[in-house]
């Protein structure tokens, strides 16, 4: 369909993109990668009366690691980047795992991470593993900065704890404590270029066999990517146990809240709910073995 | 054993390979011509409604719109692929008095430019008047459901029916009768070039369309009696086409649109469709329920098979006659049934047509027939290859009323396959969660069947040569992709003793080929073109070798021969000339006329069906995930007969196409309808099998020589698109002990499934 007419700006840094955003408000849309902005426009989902393109901003592109502290990506960092990162390889393979198996080489190219958590569906696939890892988002606003918990940012289904006009800088994550792991799995029909039925990102700190702390976060069973509190209440404080670890899926399966939709049924959703939550944490807890 | 072929059977580079490969290969949508119009259809959000009022004024009145037409503007007349039979002919351009479902045409607009037409199209108003929709051919067949075409009442188009041998004796007969229902589903034909079509009115208003079609032919004669022209005044020409698998084989509402606004504006006029177009309303693969009863005896041996199946044509027609026609046929193909009876009804719904798609009614009744067999095997306690062995059909054997097989090579396939596989041992031995299982197919070399009630030959082929040792071929066969260029290049090439780039090749050009062809679907262009290029070939080699033995003097013993680019005495080469030389030695002696032949090929005294039957047999391994139900289809061995292979490469693009369709078809590929609205129109949710879902493959020829086809060919196409979703499906069985009997095999049965057993 035809592109709506809109105003262009390319602003060089934060500051100025942060100045048109504040002048245009609510009629001004913001395109990092845009995998979903121009998808939506071509449908006529969207029509903003002008696009702000972030992409020669370089100030948000940068992926930066301190051992002490943790990894800071920018919010316009490219999926690829992340995927290919040394760093987020080695420190963080659940994050990793997430940008390498989304949609497809040419849109991982393109989209960023910030344009991933920014466009906010449910099925959001870097949402599960980050918010297992307890990120938190960087806010820009001509008044201020603020920082907002993964965890409090998602709203609804394309809705974020953001105000018009803020843009996101960066995502914190911290470095995850000794004797930790983390895992994302997720679940398609399809090896390429498909979008998660179900996704989970799971992360387990094991001391002397025992949880002393879990993080469950499921990804396209609720209208927005949530925490599975009470599985992760159920394992917390637990001696690690086969028995355990599969009660605990099904109790995440238990506090999903899927739909049913063409990608695949809520009763199969539940399931798989459990199968993921299972894995996730399998795996995360071998990495936290190890470690 | 040296080949007694040059050229045939080698890996020739495709033709269009390279132009391929770079980009550069020019497709409809990329024709760009002074002052061209854009068109696009208005289509009905309705499934089944009256149309009571169109008023396109508004429409009219935007900027940059330069027609606006409804089915009220045009000469109102119906067409389909089956001119034989008149009365299936049901549909019209644009819609007339109904819409029958969701994304019917109703009216279609041509703009400066695209965006401009789909503006327009918002500022159409159509007032329909909502009529009950079935959707569900049990449903439609009830007395009292809706009639959807006035010429139908009961909604069944095509009653077919086939007998022989005398069944209800053959089941008393019989040790093990068995009755089961399959159904299968509606696929997406899925070629990656959406349909377009330019049309252009020259200065005594003829027309040029050029479209992404398999039958250009067919395309014109269709257009000019929607028209009201005469056939002569319509060319067609096929440019590039990316893939058709059965779905551009009609004619089609916007290719009589861009002629008919083209010649009511006087600029060109072109249509593209979109995906979304293309997964709402594009034809499909028809849903069947099959109802199979087979019997056999105590050692195996098929007795009898009662068949009925019901196909869910959707709208339209389509091509789902001949398609109910060849359910009959494949039903009785493949196995020995001495006693047969077959009944296909191709029934209405208010849904997207359903048309002829990759196998034309075999990939779903072959579906039937496999398992049931994989059914029987095991409670008979037969391996299911020997089951298939001792029923496998032999060259020789007659089917009644359809064909004898001229040659066969399925007991080598099945074979072949067995040990390529290592069948028996891991049909034992897999661990719980690997499966193994096993396809088969047979399938058409073409149809014999004229129902689009042609006057011309089925294909032709002119040839011309020249003095510099060249020739020229011309044919209407149409090459969408299969690589039916390269392949008649080469047999031509064969039979004249030239290389590939001495022949200059012109196609699919309905006023510059020879009369006619009739198109690329049912596995039919290898045979019956190829067969036209030898008829061809052998007329331009009569005065070749008239002219080399007169200027030799040779005994008329002489055996004489085209080979290496020169025409020479078999026995003694030296009493030889160029090839160049004898055409001017030819040319000569006729004063100066050119060197032409025309050749052509009509199947006669090939019975109703086909003149040759290809055959093979597919193995798949699985690996089946318990918890999340997923299916890893780990390897497949293809083991295949199609006669003298004359390209191996293309046969294994065929073979590689036909998995990857077949994977589709088998675990991931459906339509998610909510009644007659389809809800998954890109391909992030049409979920077909992308390069990283492929399985590794290995294929084996079972060479055969066809007495009826081109040096022996027959067809490599479509039959391989049957065997590959029974594979999978038997091979799930045996790792899980689901059978499949609603296609396709979607991770939620399989984890019902195993829940019911545990
Ligand atoms: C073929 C295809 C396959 C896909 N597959 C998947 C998949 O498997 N999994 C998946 O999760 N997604 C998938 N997507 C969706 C999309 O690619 C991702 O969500 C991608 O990460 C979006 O990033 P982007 O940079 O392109 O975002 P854009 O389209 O540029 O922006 C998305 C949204 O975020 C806002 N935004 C972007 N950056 C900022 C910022 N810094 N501050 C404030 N707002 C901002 C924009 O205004 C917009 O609302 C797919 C898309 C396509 C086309």
């Amino acid at each position: 369909m035809r592109l709506p007419k809109f105003e262009y700006f390319e602003p060089e840094t934060l500051e100025e993109a942060l100045r048109l955003l504040a002048e245009w408000r609510e009629r001004v849309c913001v395109l990092a990668g845009g995998t979903d902005v121009l998808v939506k426009m071509r449908n006529g989902r969207l029509k903003p009366g002008a696009v702000i393109a972030l992409e020669r901003i370089s100030s948000l592109n940068g992926i930066g690691f301190d051992l002490r502290k943790g990894l800071t990506i920018g919010a316009g960092a490219k999926l690829s980047d992340v995927t290919s990162h040394p760093d987020i390889l080695r420190y963080y393979p659940a994050i990793a795992r997430a940008a390498r198996v989304m949609a497809n080489v040419q849109v991982r190219n393109m989209g960023t991470i910030g344009g991933n958590l920014c466009n906010a569906a449910p099925s959001a696939e870097n949402a599960p593993p980050l918010m297992a890892l307890g990120a938190v988002v960087t806010a820009a606003s001509l008044e201020e900065e603020r920082r907002i918990t993964l965890d409090d940012f998602f709203r609804g289904p394309g809705l974020t704890a953001m105000k018009p006009e803020e843009i996101m800088t960066s995502i914190f994550v911290p470095t995850p404590p000794a004797n930790s792991g983390a895992s994302y799995q997720r679940i398609s029909a399809r090896c390429g270029v498909d979008i998660a039925a179900v996704s989970v990102g799971a992360m387990i700190m094991i001391e002397d066999t025992v949880c002393r702390e879990v993080r469950i976060a499921l990804g396209a069973v609720a209208p927005v990517p949530m925490r599975a509190l009470s599985a992760e209440a159920f394992l917390k404080e637990k001696v690690w146990s086969e028995e355990f670890l599969r009660e605990a899926a099904r109790i995440s399966a238990d506090e999903s809240r899927p739909i049913s939709d063409v990608r695949a049924s809520l009763e199969f959703r539940k399931q798989m709910v459990a199968v993921m939550t299972q894995r996730a944490l399998e795996e995360a807890y071998g990495r936290a073995i190890k470690r | 054993m040296e080949s007694r072929f040059k050229i045939v059977g080698q890996d020739v580079p495709r033709t269009d390979a390279e132009v391929k490969a770079r980009g550069k290969a020019l497709y409809t949508d990329d024709m760009k011509l002074p002052g061209m119009l854009h068109g696009q259809i208005l289509r009905s959000p309705l499934a089944h409604a009256r149309i009571k009022h169109i008023d396109t004024r508004r429409a009219l009145g935007l900027p940059g719109v330069k027609a606006v037409i409804t089915g009220q503007d045009t000469p109102k007349i119906k067409y389909g692929n089956w001119r034989l039979f008149p009365d299936t002919q049901d549909e019209y351009p644009l819609a007339v008095d109904k819409v029958r479902f969701i994304g019917d045409e109703v009216a279609a607009v041509a703009a400066i430019d695209r965006d401009t037409a789909e503006e327009a199209m918002e500022l159409i108003e159509v007032e329909y008047e909502e009529l009950p929709a079935v959707f569900d051919v049990d449903l439609s067949i009830k007395p009292g459901a809706p009639v959807i075409h006035d010429y139908c009442p009961t909604n069944i188009s095509v009653n077919r029916k086939i007998k022989y041998g005398d069944v209800e004796k053959g089941f008393a007969e019989s040790d093990y009768v068995r009755e089961d229902i399959f159904n299968t589903h509606s696929v997406s034909h899925a070629y990656l070039e959406p349909c377009s079509a330019l049309a252009q009115v020259d200065l005594d208003g003829r027309i040029t369309l050029w479209t992404s079609t398999q039958v250009p032919y067919i395309v014109q004669c269709l257009l000019a009696s929607t028209l009201n022209m005469r056939e002569n005044d319509i060319r067609v020409i096929k440019p590039f086409v990316g893939g058709g698998f059965g779905g551009k084989m009609e004619l089609r509402a916007w290719e009589f649109c861009a002629a008919f606004l083209a010649r009511q504006t006087g600029c060109p006029v072109k249509f593209t469709l979109t995906r979304e177009e293309e997964f709402i309303t594009g034809r499909r693969r028809h849903p069947m329920k099959i109802y199979s009863k087979v019997g056999f005896r105590k050692d195996g041996t098929l007795v009898a098979k009662d068949l009925k199946i019901q196909l869910d044509g959707g709208a339209y027609n389509a091509m789902g006659p001949t398609a109910t026609f060849l359910c009959g046929n494949f039903g009785a193909m493949l196995y020995r049934y001495p006693n047969y009876r077959f009944h296909g009804e191709h029934i209405y719904t208010n849904k997207p047509p359903a048309s002829a798609m990759r196998g034309f009614g075999a990939p779903q009744s072959l579906y039937a027939t496999e398992i049931q067999m994989n059914m029987a095997a095991e409670e008979l306690g037969i391996d299911p290859i020997d089951l298939r062995l001792k029923n496998a059909q032999v060259s020789g054997d007659e089917i009644p009323d359809v064909a004898t097989i001229s040659s066969s090579g399925f007991i080598d396939c099945i074979k072949a396959v067995a040990e390529m596989s290592d069948w028996k041992e891991k049909r034992k031995s897999l661990p719980a969660g690997r499966g193994i299982g096993i396809g088969c197919y047979s399938f058409i070399s073409g149809g014999v069947f004229n129902w689009f009630n042609t006057q011309y030959p089925f294909s032709a082929a002119e040839v011309r040569v020249f003095s510099d040792g060249t020739a020229h071929l011309l044919t209407m066969a149409s090459d969408i992709g299969q690589g039916s260029d390269t392949v008649l290049k080469q047999i031509l090439a064969e039979e004249l003793g030239l290389k590939m780039g001495d022949i200059r090749m012109t196609s699919a050009d309905t006023s510059m080929t020879p009369q006619a062809d009739l198109g690329s679907w049912g596995s039919r262009v290898t045979l019956m073109a190829g067969n036209a290029v030898i008829d061809a070939a052998k007329k331009i080699k009569e005065p070749l070798f008239g002219a080399v033995s007169a200027r030799f003097n040779l005994n008329v013993i002489h055996d004489i021969e085209c080979v290496n680019g020169r025409v020479q005495s078999k026995s003694r080469p030296d009493y030889g000339l160029t090839f160049g030389e004898a055409v001017a030695m030819v040319q000569k002696a006729n004063r100066g006329e050119p060197l032409v032949a025309r050749g052509s090929y009509t199947p006669r005294g090939k019975g109703l069906v086909t003149p040759a039957f290809g055959f093979g047999a597919q193995v798949a391994e699985v690996d089946v995930d318990k918890e999340t139900g997923l299916v890893e289809v780990k390897h497949m061995w293809t083991a295949h007969d199609c006669g003298t292979v004359i390209n191996p490469r293309s046969v294994e693009g065929q073979l590689a196409g036909s998995i990857q369709m077949g994977l589709g078809y088998a675990l991931s590929e459906q339509f998610v309808m909510d009644g007659g609205k389809t809800l998954n129109t890109n391909f992030v949710d049409y979920k077909m099998p992308t390069a990283s879902d492929m399985p590794p493959s290995e294929l084996f020829h079972v060479e055969t020589y066809e007495p009826e086809g081109p040096m022996g060919a027959k067809e490599a196409g479509e039959g391989l698109a049957s065997p590959t979703a029974p594979a999978i499906s038997d091979a799930v069985y045996h790792a899980t002990g689901y059978r499949c009997m609603d296609l396709p095999i979607t991770p939620e049965k399989i984890l019902r499934n195993l829940k019911k057993n545990k």
